[in-house]
C-alpha cells in the first residue's frame, strides 16, 4: 500500500561487495529477514488515495462509493440520490467474512436452509420456500456502526458517516408463513437465531468467527427470507442467494447466506453475539449483559448539498434528506439552519413505501453567503423524536444523534 | 530502531542467510548518509537490519498467538492471507493500536490475555514494522 521508494539491490551490489569483505560487517548481522528489496517509507500522503473496487463487486457504480477496506465499502452522501431505493450498484457493502463465490454456493434453486426449534423441523430449498408464500418489503438496510465516525469520543472501527445505509426492497417469503407450515415455534423459545452460511477458516473457534446472531422471536412477525433484491437475484456480495430480512434491526441481524433459522431458548453462544455488537459502556468490553445492537432509532441525515461538493451559490436551494423511525413511520421532519437553535418543517416528499423504509424530505431555502450548520430531526407518528445525542460506547454503534449528524453547508 | 543482540546471533544464523539479505544490510550501512537527506515522515521504523524479535513476532503472528493472527488477517510480509479481520498492509497500525487490540480485543477480535507482556510487545512491534513493508 505504500509508495515506498525501492533502491534495486543490484545498483548496490557492485559497489559493495568489496566492503563487506574487508569491512568484516557479515560477522555481526543478526538473523536474515526474508529477501527483499531495500524500500523506504515513503512521506505521508496529503490526502488518502482512492482505492478501487475489490472484483467481487467491480459491478458496482465506483463512483458513487468510499472503499474503507475490501469489505467495508460506504455509498457517498449525496450518491443517496432522489430515488429512495438505493440500487444494487451503489448499496453500502459490510460483510463480517468473505464473501462466497458462485462456486461455493452451487445450484441457486437448491440452497438449503434449516428450520428448527419448530414443530417440525425440516431443511427448506430455496425451491420449496418460493412454494409456500410471496411477499416484498422496502427496509432500510443500514449497518450497526452507521455513523461512527461521527461520535464525539472517536471510538475505534471503521469511520462511516452516512453511507453505511440504503432503502431496499426484497422479496422473498414471510418467515411467519414458513414458520405456520412447519407447526409452529416450540414452547419455550424466545429468540429467533439464525446462522449464516460462510466458509469459514481453518484451525479457528467456529463460534469465534461464525456469523450468528439472535433477536427476540417477536421480530419474526416481520422478517422475510429473502431471495431478490430490487428486483434482481440477491447479489453474492449482499448476501445471494439466500438472506433473513429483520425489518428495524440493525445490519448485522439481517443474516446473509443464511442455511439455519433455529427458535432457540438462549442466546447463540457465538462470539459476534455473545461479546460482539453489545453496547458496551465506553472503556468496557462486550459482555452478555450489555443490550445487544438490535433495534434502530428514528434517524435523518441530509443527502444534498453534501459538504464533499463544496461551497453552494447563494440564493435558493433545496435542501434533501431521509429520514426513518426504526419500527414506526416517520411523521415530520425539522430541519434548522443554525445549529439546533431554530427549527423549521421540512415537507416529506415521494412515496411512502411503509414503516420500515425512509422517506425523503426537503427543505426549501434561500441562503445569503455565509455558513450554516444544517441539523435534521426525525420524528415518529407516536412522537418519538430522534435523538440530539447517542450514547457513547465502546463499539461505536448506533448513532443517531442529530448533533453529530449535522453538516456544515458553505454558501458563497 | 530494534538493536542487535550480538549473544543472541549464533553460527546457524550465519548459515541460513542468504548471499543477498547480507547485501541488503551492508547497502543499508553504506547508504544510511545518502539516504539520510530523504525526508521520512512515515512512523515506520526504518530499520537496516532485522532483529531476532523480528522472527519472534512473525512466529507469533504465524502461530504462537491462539488464534493464530493469520487465520484472519493478510500481512503479506509474514505470508498470511487471512481475510477475515482487516488487512495489516491496508491498516498500518501503529504498535499502540496492535497493543490496545490485543489487550482489550476490538469489534469481533477477542483479547489476548494469555500472552506475556514481552510477547504483546514484540508482536505489536513487529506488525507495525511489517505492514510497512
Amino acid at each position: 500500500m505504500t509508495n515506498a521508494i525501492k533502491i534495486s539491490r543490484r545498483n548496490l551490489l557492485g559497489a559493495t561487495v568489496g566492503l563487506m569483505a574487508a569491512a568484516g560487517l557479515n560477522s555481526k548481522s543478526a538473523q536474515a529477514q526474508t529477501a527483499s528489496p531495500v524500500t523506504l517509507p515513503a512521506a505521508a500522503p496529503a490526502a488518502p488515495a482512492v482505492k478501487p473496487l475489490p472484483g467481487y463487486v467491480s459491478w458496482k457504480h465506483a463512483e458513487s462509493m468510499i472503499v474503507h477496506t475490501p469489505t467495508t465499502i460506504e455509498t457517498k452522501r449525496s450518491a443517496i440520490g432522489s430515488s429512495i431505493i438505493t440500487p444494487n450498484d451503489r448499496l453500502y457493502i459490510r460483510n463480517n467474512l468473505p464473501a462466497p463465490s458462485a462456486a461455493d454456493i452451487g445450484d441457486v434453486n437448491a440452497w438449503q436452509v434449516n428450520i428448527e426449534g419448530v414443530g417440525k423441523p425440516q431443511a427448506l430449498s430455496i425451491a420449496d420456500l418460493k412454494q409456500m408464500g410471496y411477499e416484498t418489503m422496502a427496509t432500510v438496510l443500514q449497518c450497526s456502526g452507521n455513523g461512527r465516525g461521527l461520535f464525539a469520543g472517536k471510538p475505534s472501527g471503521t469511520k462511516w458517516q452516512t453511507g453505511a445505509a440504503g432503502c431496499v426492497m426484497w422479496a422473498g417469503v414471510p418467515v411467519r408463513a414458513v414458520i405456520q407450515a412447519l407447526g409452529g415455534v416450540s414452547n419455550g423459545m424466545i429468540y429467533m437465531t439464525s446462522t449464516g452460511g460462510e466458509k469459514l477458516p481453518e484451525g479457528i473457534d467456529p463460534n469465534a468467527v461464525v456469523v450468528e446472531r439472535s433477536v427476540p422471536v417477536a421480530a419474526m412477525q416481520d422478517a422475510m427470507l429473502a431471495w431478490e433484491m430490487n428486483g434482481e437475484p440477491m447479489p453474492l456480495a449482499h448476501g445471494g442467494p439466500l438472506r433473513l430480512i429483520v425489518p428495524g434491526y440493525s445490519g448485522v441481524n439481517n443474516i446473509k447466506y443464511i442455511k439455519r433459522l433455529a427458535f432457540t431458548k438462549e442466546q447463540t453462544q457465538a462470539a459476534i453475539q455473545k461479546t460482539g455488537y453489545r453496547i458496551s459502556p465506553v472503556g468496557e468490553k462486550g459482555d452478555p449483559s450489555q443490550p445487544s445492537v438490535w433495534l434502530m432509532d428514528a434517524k435523518s441525515w441530509v443527502t444534498s448539498p453534501s459538504p464533499d461538493n463544496g461551497p453552494v451559490k447563494a440564493g435558493a436551494l433545496q435542501i434533501t434528506g431521509v429520514a426513518m423511525g426504526g419500527l414506526e413511520d416517520v411523521a415530520k421532519v425539522d430541519v434548522s439552519l443554525d445549529g439546533g437553535k431554530t427549527w423549521q418543517a421540512a415537507r416529506l416528499v415521494g412515496p411512502d413505501l411503509g414503516k420500515y423504509a425512509w422517506r425523503q424530505f426537503v427543505l426549501a431555502t434561500n441562503l445569503k453567503a455565509g455558513q450554516y450548520d444544517v441539523s435534521t430531526r426525525a420524528t415518529t407518528k407516536s412522537g418519538v423524536e430522534q435523538v440530539a445525542i447517542s450514547a457513547e460506547n465502546t463499539g461505536g454503534y448506533l448513532n443517531s444523534g442529530w448533533v453529530a449528524h449535522t453538516i456544515k453547508i458553505n454558501v458563497a | 530502531m530494534p538493536s542487535i543482540n550480538p549473544s543472541r546471533v549464533t553460527l546457524r544464523h550465519h548459515i541460513h542467510q542468504s548471499f543477498f539479505s547480507q547485501m541488503q544490510k551492508i547497502t543499508f550501512t553504506c547508504f544510511t548518509k545518502i539516504i539520510a537527506t530523504i525526508t521520512l515522515v512515515s512512523a515506520a521504523a526504518f530499520s537496516p537490519v532485522t532483529s531476532a524479535n523480528d522472527e519472534a513476532g512473525k512466529l507469533l503472528f504465524l502461530k504462537g498467538a491462539s488464534p493464530a493472527c493469520a487465520i484472519c488477517h493478510t500481512l503479506e510480509a509474514a505470508g498470511a492471507a487471512g481475510a477475515v479481520g482487516p488487512s495489516m498492509n491496508e491498516l498500518q497500525p501503529d504498535a499502540a493500536r496492535v497493543v490496545n487490540a490485543l489487550k482489550n480485543g476490538i469489534g469481533q477480535m477477542p483479547a489476548y490475555t494469555s500472552l506475556t507482556p514481552e510477547q504483546v510487545k514484540i508482536l505489536s512491534e513487529y506488525v507495525a514494522k511489517a505492514s510497512r513493508e
